[in-house]
């Protein structure tokens, strides 16, 4: 018997003509370790919410179809049972812890539950120890960081004993380092402990591996089920991109057995290269946007940022900036990686003139930031900061980008229509901005941000927690203003990105920058901050950083090793 | 909330009656020990009310969606008490917790201005002021909430008029506090001394609640409906 | 400002109470204030408040609430001044004022000023020790035994504030590069300004709010009676704060009551010391209260103490 079946589901919101889910069936075994993928709103969340009984008790709206939990049907279920046996995580940690200390906060979910003192206890402790958070006890949870605060609604979860664990999106909020500890520690759960797990993530990369079956879903439905590297042929052959680099490279190339990690991959790679089952085949037209090859060198053109010395400590003590030095040049793209607190976010308010410099200088377009006014500033700064949100209040996305105008004082001739047009916003225009989804959100700041047309344009982890191809239509978007000679500087940690989009990368460390060139040149250099696909090729080939790479070294060793090709059979 | 909708004048007057029958009573009962204590006297009154007004929340059934929404505009409101501070006595926790109450009814409008007293002190520090605020910020709030139940229609005018009036009584309550516990002896003079002390002061925030009320009014009123609306679903029921 | 609670660990005996003895220790100090006008009885309890405040390690916090009470002192010695016109020793007369005639500043209405300030900064005291040794979260965990509902969203509100006002820094920088000059124009245009950031960050914090309240339901909240969990142990060290605070209490209660602790002002200030009972209860009432203090040195000097208070 499975522990969860859902026969021919059918949901709407309230108030919503469109269904969110249709027609699933689907079951999950005990122990079973499940990823779920698909783009915003192809309905992955509202799946999950349908199993932890959220959907309809929380949202209503019509459920069509069946729901059976362990047997009996979810809808007989009783609500604290239900709470008990399926926990869920969701995205945002900032949105899902209510107490004061994460003590209380691992016990709210037990005094809900109505447990007695000593059950309380002894699961509460052991909890704690298990994910580490005995030295937390009794911090204050909003002090607490970004990865320790979903490590703690992880474990007010696990408290409560479920036998389902659900994962929305945990690690979206979450830096690199967090989210692969967090990830790690899911696995733990799976694998030591035998808890059944439905995990939906975008870092698939991660998690790929760990998966027993790859569940992709697409306006509401489930289009593919199957194990994860039968999942990557199929996705492949669908024009479907929810696969990370490797298991897309070898089922770009048609292999065989489809390797998932770095590891095995190279193996793959090394018992291919010489004897190859090489087949030419290309995929179908690809849906996803089509990116021109980076520029290889370094613009010579003048600066349009220029930070000389840079120092800057922070009125609480902490010291960010230690000896900047850098000059981005017009026409640039360039990227920010680094680890947390490495100083990049203090950086870019650096440029954007909202922090001035405490020793040295920083200069835009040849002000320099201690002597201009922001007013004068902002005019050839663009700002995208990490939340969306921050930006949108106005009753429709035209009053939206109007707003900025007014501000500057800039005179709408027709900007207003051209930004629309070209980040295709023009049908949303007169829509509330806050009905739209998390994509148009961002791109609805973005075009505020572009309707003032400005020099430079600074964005702060654009990327984060959206899905790849929103992702891609973001790289394509800034490679398009960049070759119309917009200057670029974005923050981000997410690496792959890098690889494909920008110019330049800056690497920080500490406050410093620790190095800094092409993006080939830093890259490839760097042993942690390198893509999948150059980790993969690391020894086989040096020039190697994305996908496309890959699959062009592969194809051209192929080529040159003669009749090996000839004596591999073509698809 | 819509079940009583109909008896909430009684329910006004069975609370006032019900305020005024306490005090009576505590002020009879103890009369000379607290005679010549007027502050003490004070303090418990303020204990009580809260207490009272309190148990009023817990009674009631509120669902999830509207603690959580409770929570949010009182930290939004207790926020609020320090940016602003630039604008000399603009105070727009009262604004908030005004609309607060006047869109989500008296019960949240308490505990969203109570709320914000006690939060926002948390970090500014506590004092005796605390009780005080927590006590006149939920009045502020409870008064809104039957203002938006006895005449939702209330227009521009009027609300401002209203926080006009609680621009006042917020200092004057305060005083009185401060008036029965530190001044001695409790004549009409010292009274109108210490009043006269504050005045400039409750100017200031009875003007800024007209100037913030005026200005940004009906807009926050306008996406406070906004979002009460999403605070009631209905669960289409289907045949299996 | 508002990103860090005022609380801060400084490994206070009252830090490491149970927090109904620590709140019943400040609220019996917080009730003699307000109880006595006699100098002597609030000297007592003055000197019982300094002294815990100083074994806490809260003095820092403490010294704007000096000044505050400093500022109110002067401020009731001026009000007592103008409109007393009942104390009897004159000290000084003022010439003939406009509109307000001659001033008489008298011995009494000084000393009554005093005295008031003395009473005020002991209730500013009581609560400043309050923000140093009690964790909100802790406060919390004994208020929601009675009033869960209320406590649920104090907590909430607590643990959110602090994002809230990075959110409101951060919408406030990105409208100042969107052009939005704060701080300039008349009064109707900063307001407008700054009624943009509150309407961002209130949008913003409601959107949340439904996520919250998701994020509860499916913790099984409401789901039928809940449980209490405890987390505060009693130690010694609670019993005897407890003990303490609640004999002071009686002490006081009934020195008023039998009226020892009455004192006059007005006309002219009565005799401090003239009776046994003036001099023995107030020194009662302290001393009752010592025993607190006392740990809390022991707390930090002598380390053995620890295992058995």
């Amino acid at each position: 018997m499975s522990l969860m079946e859902i026969q021919n589901l059918t949901y709407y919101y309230p108030d919503s003509p469109k269904p969110a889910m249709k027609n699933i069936d689907f079951t999950l075994d005990e122990g079973e370790f499940i990823l779920v993928a698909g783009s915003s709103g192809s309905g992955k969340s509202s799946l999950a919410r349908v199993l932890a009984g959220l959907i309809p008790d929380f949202y209503g709206g019509r459920l069509i179809g069946r729901v059976f939990f362990n047997g009996s049907e979810l809808r007989d279920a009783e609500r604290r049972l239900l709470c008990s046996s399926v926990g869920i995580v969701f995205q945002d940690p900032e949105k899902q812890l209510v107490m004061t200390s994460v003590e209380a906060e691992i016990a709210f979910g037990l005094e809900n539950l109505g447990l007695p003192q000593d059950e309380m206890f002894r699961r509460i402790s052991e909890v704690m120890s298990f994910l580490g958070l005995s030295p937390l006890q009794q911090e204050f949870t909003a002090n607490l960081s970004g990865g320790q605060k979903q490590k703690v609604a992880l474990a007010a979860v696990l408290a409560m004993q479920p036998r389902l664990l659900i994962l929305d999106e945990p690690t979206s909020q979450l830096d690199p380092m967090a989210a692969e500890e967090f990830l790690n520690l899911v696995e733990r759960l799976n694998k030591e402990l035998g808890y059944t797990v439905l995990l939906i993530e975008q870092r698939l990369e991660r998690c790929f591996h760990l998966a027993d079956r790859l569940l992709v879903m697409e306006r509401g439905e489930i289009v593919c089920d199957a194990p994860a590297a039968e999942a990557a042929r199929w996705q492949v052959a669908h024009a479907h991109g929810f696969i990370p680099p490797v298991a897309r490279l070898f089922a770009l190339l048609d292999c065989g057995a489809i390797p998932l990690t770095v590891k095995d991959g190279r193996r793959e790679l090394k018992r291919m290269l010489p004897a190859s089952t090489y087949s030419a085949a290309q995929p179908a037209a690809n849906k996803i946007p089509q990116r021109q090859a980076p520029r290889e060198k370094l613009s010579q053109n003048p600066a349009v940022l220029e930070a000389r010395d840079l120092w800057f400590t922070y009125p609480n003590g902490r010291e960010a900036l230690k000896g900047i030095n850098c000059s981005i040049g017009r026409g640039d793209f360039a990227v920010i990686l680094g680890e947390n607190a490495a100083g990049k976010t203090t950086f870019l308010k650096q440029a954007a003139g909202l922090l001035k410099p405490g020793r040295g200088s920083v200069a835009v377009v040849g002000k320099d930031t201690r002597a201009a006014s922001l007013p004068d500033l902002v005019r050839h700064i663009g700002y995208l900061s990490q939340n969306p949100n921050d930006y949108l209040f106005q009753d429709t996305v035209e009053e939206e980008l109007r707003f900025t105008l007014d501000n500057l004082g800039i005179y709408d001739h027709g900007v207003i229509e051209n930004v629309l047009t070209q980040l295709g916003l023009s049908a949303v225009r007169g829509v509330n901005p806050r009905d739209l989804s998390g994509g148009e959100r961002q791109r609805v700041a973005l075009a505020s941000v572009l309707v003032a047309n400005p020099e430079l344009l600074l964005l702060d982890e654009p990327t984060r927690g959206i899905d790849y191809l929103l992702k891609a239509e973001l790289g394509v978007l800034l490679q398009r203003l960049n070759r119309q000679g917009m200057t670029i500087v974005m923050v981000t940690h997410d690496v792959e990105f890098a690889a494909e989009y920008a110019s330049r990368v800056i690497l920080m460390f500490d406050g410093r920058i620790a190095s800094d060139g092409t993006a080939r040149q830093v890259l490839e250099n760097s042993l942690f901050y390198s893509p999948q696909a150059a980790r993969l090729f690391r020894g086989f080939a040096d020039d190697v950083l994305t996908v496309r790479d890959g699959i062009e070294v592969v194809g051209k060793i192929i080529r040159t090793g003669g009749e090996l090709v000839n004596a591999s059979k073509p698809k | 909330m819509p079940a009583s909708q109909n008896n909430i004048p009684v329910r006004l007057l069975l609370f006032l009656s019900l305020a005024i029958a306490m005090i009576a009573l505590l002020l009879w009962k103890y009369r000379t020990l607290l005679i010549q204590d007027w502050g003490l006297t004070a303090t418990l009154l303020i204990v009580l009310a809260l207490l009272f007004l309190y148990l009023g929340f817990e009674r009631s059934a509120v669902s999830v969606r509207e603690i959580g929404v409770i929570a949010v505009l009182a930290t939004v409101a207790a926020v609020a008490r320090v940016p602003f501070a630039v604008i000399p006595g603009v105070q727009p926790t009262t604004f908030l917790v005004i609309v607060s109450g006047f869109v989500f009814g008296p019960r949240a409008g308490f505990m969203v201005g109570a709320t914000a007293a006690l939060v926002s002190n948390l970090f500014l520090g506590q004092g005796p002021w605390t009780p005080f605020q927590m006590l006149v910020w939920g009045l502020v709030g409870v008064s809104a909430g039957f203002l938006g139940l006895l005449a939702p229609r209330t227009g521009r005018i009027g609300m401002s008029i209203f926080s006009l009036v609680w621009g006042y009584l917020f200092g004057w309550l305060m005083n009185l506090w401060f008036w029965a516990c530190f001044v001695q002896p409790l004549t009409w003079q010292t009274f109108l001394a210490t009043y006269a002390a504050s005045f400039i002061f409750d100017t200031l925030h009875a003007s800024g609640n007209i100037a913030l009320y005026m200005i940004l009014g009906p807009q926050v009123v306008k996406v406070l409906k906004r979002f009460q609306r999403k605070l009631v679903f209905t669960i289409t029921p289907t045949n299996p | 400002m508002l990103e860090t609670l005022c609380y801060e660990e400084k490994d206070a005996l009252l830090q490491n109470s149970h927090p109904a003895a620590v709140m019943l220790f400040l609220a019996v100090l917080f009730f003699q204030a307000l109880l006595f006008a006699h100098p002597l009885y609030l000297m007592g309890i003055f000197i019982i408040i300094i002294l815990a405040v100083v074994v806490s390690g809260a003095y820092e916090k403490c010294e704007p609430y000096l000044a505050m009470s400093l500022w109110v002192a002067v401020l009731l010695v001026i009000v007592n001044t103008l409109f007393v016109h009942t104390g009897q020793t004159v000290i000084w007369r003022s010439p003939v004022l406009p509109v307000l005639g001659r001033l008489d500043i008298s011995l009494e209405a000084i000393c009554y000023g005093a005295v008031m300030g003395v009473r005020f900064l002991i209730v500013l005291l009581a609560f400043a020790l309050y923000n140093a040794v009690v964790h909100p979260d802790k406060i919390m965990s004994v208020f929601s035994r009675f009033a869960f509902k209320s406590a649920l969203v104090l907590s909430l509100s607590t643990r959110m504030l602090p994002a809230v006002a990075r959110d409101l820094t951060n919408v406030m920088e990105v409208q100042q590069m969107r052009g939005v000059q704060f701080g300039t124009g008349n009064l109707r245009e900063r307001l407008r300004k700054y009624s943009w950031l509150l309407e961002v960050i209130l949008i913003s914090s409601l959107e949340g709010s439904l996520q919250i309240a998701e994020a509860m339901q499916a913790r099984a909240f409401g789901s039928g009676p809940r449980s209490r969990y405890q987390r505060f142990p009693v130690r010694p060290r609670d019993g005897i704060i407890g003990l303490a605070s609640i004999l002071s209490v009686t002490l006081a209660v009934y020195a008023k009551a039998r009226g020892f602790a009455d004192y006059v002002y007005y006309p002219q200030l009565g005799t401090l010391a003239g009776n046994f009972p003036a001099l023995v209860w107030p020194g009662l009432i302290a001393l009752a209260l010592l025993p607190v203090v006392l740990m809390g040195w022991g707390w930090r000097h002598c380390l053995s103490w620890r295992s058995k208070i």
